[in-house]
């Protein structure tokens, strides 16, 4: 079956586990396909200690996101949620808290959506990066057909108090290449993906959290993050 | 001694990074960053050379002691070793 995930059309195995995950993206017009999702290369005997199901998430994941390294964007390890217009993607090493907090902001802020909660798409389109819900959501299943201006990529630590501040460059490099799936790329697509990751440092800020589960580290994030100093000020 | 082929050495945002390729990424997911002397003698060991030119290259390229330089290069070829990407022939 066809979908459109990501601006781009991909085939997806009609038989399987992924099929129902992507209804919200499925397509009716017939589109050549820009990426064709290959169940044929599901590698279940390598693999006997998981799931039918979690091998075909796993390596149709990892399919699109070698294809999408292709074209320039990529996906990366985090929790995105939208509000007001901007995606604020939450990241960091899996038990950090990353779903609790973007849970947070859509209790603590009308209107805000989970859009992606395990690894949102980026690309940077006419010189804008977007977030993209995928059907690549991990286990809450929480994600939206849609793409999103990106205000700015947090990393998550716990800690006893909210405090954030901006990473440098390096810092954010450091922290986005140990979040982002390198899983056996070839030398081209390790190349692709770290060009990725070099527009992203110029163009987003990065910052780093160290955060309650709690609403006020939704109003720490928001205020350090929104693009708008005009809202941010409103807050105060 | 040799680099091991299944890393490479990229510049990114002004940092030097060290990354594995293929299948090594199951051995070794994360990454090493070099400052600019660390990058300089990476460039000598991917085509491969002993350890007494690395020192030798040090001492020609930067304003050194003999006894730094060989300190210098056994703390960076620890590093190296300590990832596996150090190939002694």
């Amino acid at each position: 079956m066809l979908c459109r995930i990501a601006d781009l059309t991909v085939e997806i195995p009609s038989d399987g586990s992924l099929a129902p995950r992507c209804k919200d993206y499925m397509l009716d017009t017939d589109q050549k396909p820009d990426i064709i999702i290959d169940d044929s290369l599901y590698p279940y005997e390598k693999f006997p200690q998981y799931s039918k199901e979690a091998v075909e998430y796993t390596h149709s994941g990892l399919q699109f996101y070698r294809e999408l390294l292709d074209i320039g964007g990529m996906m990366l390890h985090s929790s995105a949620v939208e509000y007001n217009g901007y995606a604020y993607l939450f990241s960091g090493p899996s038990g950090m808290g990353k779903s609790t907090h973007t849970g947070l902001w859509c209790r603590t802020f009308k209107g805000a959506r989970v859009i992606n909660d395990d690894k949102p798409a980026l690309r940077k389109i006419d010189g804008v990066w977007y977030a993209y819900g995928t059907p690549w959501s991990g286990k809450s299943f929480l994600n939206v057909n849609t793409k999103v201006k990106v205000a700015g990529i947090c990393f998550l630590e716990r800690g006893d108090e909210n405090r954030i501040r901006k990473l440098s460059k390096r810092e954010a490099l450091v922290n986005i290449i140990a979040q982002t799936t390198r899983k056996k790329l070839t030398e081209i697509r390790m190349d692709a993906m770290l060009s990725c990751v070099g527009k992203l440092l110029e163009d987003i800020p990065f910052f780093e959290m160290e955060c309650l589960p709690d609403t006020d580290a939704v109003y720490t994030a928001y205020k350090a993050m929104c693009p708008n100093s005009k809202e941010k000020n409103d807050e105060n | 001694m040799k680099i091991n082929e299944n890393f490479v050495l990229r510049q990114i945002a002004d940092t030097w990074v060290v990354l594995p390729l293929g299948d090594t990424t199951l051995d070794f997911n994360g990454m090493m960053t070099l400052n600019e002397t660390g990058s300089f003698l990476w460039s000598i060991l991917e085509k491969g050379c002993q350890q007494a030119e690395l020192v030798n290259a040090l001492l020609n390229e930067y304003d050194v002691t003999k006894e730094q330089a060989e300190t210098d290069v056994e703390e960076f070829l620890n590093k190296l070793r300590n990832i596996d990407c150090l190939e002694e022939l």
